[in-house]
């Protein structure tokens, strides 16, 4: 008896649509919450949210980012405030996609995305530099560095609300 | 009357110190009151109201004069009804503290609140942040939220350039003064200041240029927030990146401790590369406070036009680069060549390891070897040895009772650090003598000021020592004395008070540099200096004896390995056929060098950069700057000091002992040692004054306070810890037993002829090879100039700003002429190394030729 409830089970199955796909010509959507490749964002002007403060290096708990800031002017300006990323670098064979970077950032410039397709041939290939990492100028913003007005972005860190 | 006290804090008795403030005495036994106007080096204001706690006197019955005690006997102590300032109050004996109490904490948590009302929250761009006194203690003391609202914030600006070292951000400032006082007690230049009142109350700098203090990056170190910070350092790394790495000063004779803070940079190749240049804590040397000179000039170690491979001439002539194995095998066929016809110049940047092997291989190449130092301005290595000050004399420790006598050197201009410390101990109540030609800015706290002609300063001191000599002496017979008497029994006493001064002061320490004098002039002088000493008792014990102001960070350690600068002169007089120079600019420096180079058969040069004495080499090597190799200095006060490598080497550059060892095992040498400590052993079995040291004792490190660095930066700011080695002073001889000493009679000089001299002085930002790399510090540096006395001036028919050519010993020099009254008659001063041409290191006779018009020198 168990056994033609065994056989019943599989011949229901060969009945049954297939859950394989066909990767990478069909893709499976990833939860919104899924942790993949990280991007670095940009406000609606262009301007870049990361202000090269180090503390996603300094929460990484694989040491895979690398960041060095230099200083903005209003001649060359890359982010708000005073402090760029001149260089911003993830290894991503070292990264593990805690997230924690995400919750260190005090401005939200990184963010882990949904891209999950990354294959290196090279260990170098592995080092996403900033480059890679950033977001395509938004429409109808500039791309940095840009020329702004004196005293407009003086702040590096975005207003925050009201502590009620 | 015994020197401590008992106090009560937190229930617990401590025996401390009378007269010491509650914050120091309660740090002293590991108790932490949080501060941030308060500085251990500063004098207390009170102003921040962080170190409030709660303060209780023993009741004293009036009537009977003795304690009040209640029912169990024990004393009743009388609460102040509100919380105390610590760092107002000093101990008394019975004093009771509470600093954990409710009361306590409290208060703490108002003060931060109230401070942190219009504090901006930029941490995370703030250069301060993971370093930052203000955070650190807002975790450990803060309220956790804050009751003001927060559309009140005051917003202010953040990028307010103090000159052009130094950005001040104003929302930053929480006003606790450090900075402004630290210009003003401690340094003495008044050039910042509180403006406004209130919460308007804000830092600006009042002198034009703006904060013109050779000072000025300590105050971002004892800045208790991110509102000063150096254009060096801003937003280079994060502090909890940095790696520190224990160095010293390679400028000057005081011999700082720093700390290099390295860390890796793709723009540097990826390598790592020191970010910033911090005070390490020496209160042996430099307590916690560096120079500008000394903060940024290390940018000589990675410029751009570092040589990076050996280079040699050609058949054609040109340098062209080449293997090391062929040029060790190169100077080491024209050494054997030229046999004891070789000459040797060692810089004061060269570490005693590389002067050590220097000396070895001039040994192996026959003949006795002709070891020259470079600066060569200063004689009398020997004078030191003999009467230097003693051992464990530390500047701090002279106060009222003390004499300093500061001669022949502008002070700030060559020793900056030791010009800080002896500005502070005349404010402690020492008194300073200042002896000069000229006036220099430490005549503001001289107690007594002698003016004298140059050629006149050997017979100064000697005035100073005549009134001593009447009587036998306490040196008894066969030491010189007695012809020392004779010579001096018809001298001109001139300078009474300020003899008496010296010869009844407690300590006395006499720092000589040799401002106007010629090399023989010197020898005199030291000499003279070693007499006034010993006929005065004022040797062989700490915070007495003689300072030399060298012209260099390792002159002392030179003098040490067997260089000397009389060597030097005597190389200049009969030059040898081949020079081997190490590290030093001579002909970049000085006009009868490049002269002698020019005239030479062959000459190797060690060279971190393509100088003028390289360009007259046949053979230029790469050499390492102070950042990339292990190794040792000397200083003034005769501390051997190690540094640590902080940077990777660059190109095929290799430390100057390497290179001589490796040419002296072409010459049939030992084989090349394998590190710098392998030499100092080397040096400590052999040069009598290192004996019994070795890298590892020099590493040594103890406890200092204040204490300053470590988990305590809100004491002291982010001046750091040592743990890198406090150094190892050699003993003079006058510190024997049963020291031998001899005195002499001294030369006075023969007195000037009508005519002037050129009298080369020293500027402390100059454009010396390795410091002028740093571009930021151009703006400090004068344009060359030659200072004239105004009757001279008349004479010559000159005006300020007049172009003049000056011929001296068959060069002509032209600068431009600046006529001042402070300047002294029949001298031209000429600071060194202030253009690209070469001037004098010594004095010399000159004749001035004014330049009528800028039109005529082009046609």
């Amino acid at each position: 008896m168990n056994l033609i409830r065994g056989f019943a089970t599989t011949i229901k199955h060969v009945f049954e649509e297939p859950v394989t796909i066909q990767f990478p010509e069909e893709e499976r959507p990833v939860r919104e919450r899924f942790k993949g490749r990280h991007a670095l964002k940009r406000y609606d002007n262009g301007l870049e949210k990361c202000i090269g403060c180090s503390l996603c290096a300094a929460a990484c708990p694989a040491d895979a980012i690398w960041v060095e800031a230099a200083e903005n002017s209003d001649e060359a300006r890359y982010s708000p405030g005073e402090r760029y990323a001149r260089t911003y670098e993830i290894n991503m064979i070292r990264c593990i996609f805690c997230g924690y970077c995400e919750d260190a950032c005090p401005t939200e410039a990184i963010v882990l995305e949904h891209e999950y397709r990354l294959s290196f041939n090279d260990r170098v290939d592995a080092v996403y530099t900033k480059d890679m990492l950033i977001d395509p100028v938004p429409p109808g913003g500039q791309d940095t560095p840009q020329v702004t007005e004196p005293g407009k972005f003086t702040r590096s860190i975005p207003e925050m609300k009201d502590p009620d | 009357m015994t020197d401590t006290v008992t106090i009560t804090i937190d229930g617990q008795d401590f025996e401390v110190p009378k007269g010491m403030n509650l914050v120091d005495a309660a740090k002293l036994h590991g108790i932490g009151i949080p501060v941030f106007c308060y500085h251990p080096k500063l004098d207390p204001v009170g102003m921040c109201r962080m170190c409030l706690v709660e303060l209780g006197n023993v009741a004293i019955d009036r009537t009977t004069g003795a304690p009040e005690l209640d029912e169990q006997g024990n004393p009743v102590i009388r609460w102040f009804p509100k919380l105390q300032t610590a760092c107002t109050q000093t101990v008394s004996q019975g004093m009771v503290l509470r600093t954990t109490s409710d009361m306590v904490v409290e208060g703490r948590e108002n003060i931060l609140e109230f401070l942190l009302t219009s504090h901006p929250l930029d941490c995370p761009v703030c250069d301060k942040g993971g370093e930052c006194p203000l955070q650190n203690l807002t975790m450990a003391y803060g309220p956790g939220e804050s009751r003001f609202i927060y559309d009140d914030k005051i917003r202010l600006a953040k990028h307010v350039p103090l000159g052009k070292l130094i950005y001040l951000d104003r929302e930053r400032c929480i006003q606790c003064a450090r900075c402004t006082r630290f210009c003003d007690e401690i340094v003495g230049d008044d050039v910042l200041a509180f403006h406004e009142r209130g919460r308007r109350l804000q830092i600006v700098t009042i002198s034009d240029p703006p904060f013109d203090t050779k000072f000025s990056g300590n105050t971002t170190d004892i800045c208790p927030v991110g509102a000063l910070t150096t254009t060096d350092f801003r937003f280079g790394a994060r502090p909890w990146e940095l790696t520190e790495v224990s160095t010293i000063c390679p400028y000057c004779p005081v011999g700082c401790n720093l700390n290099a803070s390295t860390r890796m940079d793709r723009e540097f190749g990826g390598k790592a590369m020191i970010k910033r240049i911090m005070p390490r804590q020496n209160e042996r040397v430099n307590e916690i406070w560096i120079c500008d000179k000394g903060r940024f000039g290390h940018h000589h170690s990675r410029h751009e036009e570092r040589l990076l491979a050996p280079l040699m001439r050609n058949k054609s002539g040109e340098l062209v680069e080449v293997e090391w194995p062929a040029v060790y095998k190169a100077i080491a066929k024209q050494l054997k060549a030229h046999g004891d016809q070789a000459g040797f110049v060692g810089d004061s940047t060269l570490s005693n390891e590389d002067l050590w092997e220097l000396r070895r291989l001039a040994e192996l190449s026959g003949g006795s070897p002709r070891l020259g130092l470079w600066p060569a301005t200063m004689s009398g290595g020997d004078v030191v040895a003999q009467v230097g000050v003693g051992s464990e004399t530390r500047l701090q420790d002279l106060g009222p009772g003390s004499v300093i006598l500061v001669m022949a050197s502008d002070f700030e201009e060559e020793a900056p650090i030791w010009w800080l410390q002896v500005k502070q101990a005349a404010d402690r109540g020492a008194k300073v003598v200042v002896a000069n030609a000229r006036p220099t800015k430490l005549d503001r706290y001289a107690s007594a000021v002698i003016h004298y002609r140059y050629d006149e300063a050997v017979g100064v001191l000697n005035s100073f020592t005549a009134p001593l000599l009447s009587g036998d002496g306490q040196l008894g017979q066969g030491n010189g004395w007695g012809a020392l008497q004779s010579d001096l029994q018809n001298a001109e006493v001139t300078h009474a008070d300020t003899a008496n001064l010296l010869a009844s002061a407690e300590n006395l320490v006499i720092f000589l540099g040799s401002e106007g004098l010629t090399l023989e002039q010197h020898a005199e002088l030291m000499q003279a200096a070693a007499n006034l000493l010993i006929v005065s008792g004022h040797v062989g014990r700490p915070n007495n004896g003689l300072i030399p102001v060298w012209p260099g960070a390792n002159v002392q350690g030179a003098w040490d390995m067997g260089f000397s600068a009389e060597a030097t002169a005597d190389l200049l007089a009969n030059p040898p056929a081949l020079w081997v120079i190490g590290g030093a600019d001579v002909a970049g420096e000085d006009i009868r060098m490049a002269t002698a180079l020019e005239q030479a058969e062959f000459v190797v040069v060690t060279a971190q950069f393509m100088t003028p004495t390289a360009a007259h080499a046949d053979i230029v090597l790469p050499r390492q700057s102070f950042a990339e190799r292990a190794g040792t200095y000397t200083n003034g006060l005769r501390r051997v000091q190690r540094f640590y490598p902080a940077q990777g080497p660059i190109g095929d550059a290799l430390p100057d002992w390497k290179i001589f060892a490796h040419v002296s095992a072409q010459m049939g040498g030992p084989r090349p040692p394998v590190a710098a400590g392998t030499i100092f052993r080397d040096i400590a079995q052999r040069v009598e004054r290192y004996i019994g040291m070795d890298y590892t004792r020099l590493a040594w490190f103890e406890p200092q306070f204040p204490d300053v660095g470590g988990d305590d930066l809100y004491y002291g700011g982010t001046a750091y810890s040592n743990y890198g080695g406090l150094g190892l002073q050699w003993p003079a001889e006058a510190e024997a037993e049963q020291p031998q000493f001899s005195v002499r009679p001294v030369r006075t000089a023969a007195p000037q002829t009508d005519g002037l001299t050129l009298v080369p002085v020293w500027v402390l930002f100059d454009r010396g090879h390795l410091f002028e790399k740093s571009e930021l510090m151009h703006h400090r540096m004068p344009q060359p100039y030659a200072a004239f006395n105004p009757d001279d001036a008349a004479r010559l028919g000159l005006t300020d700003g007049d172009r003049v050519t000056l011929a001296v010993e068959g060069h002509e020099l032209t600068v431009t002429a600046q006529v001042g009254d402070d300047n002294p008659a029949g001298a031209v001063l000429l600071p060194r190394r202030l253009s690209g041409d070469a001037t004098l290191s010594t004095p010399a006779a000159c004749t001035v030729q004014k330049i009528e018009s800028m039109q005529k020198v082009e046609g």
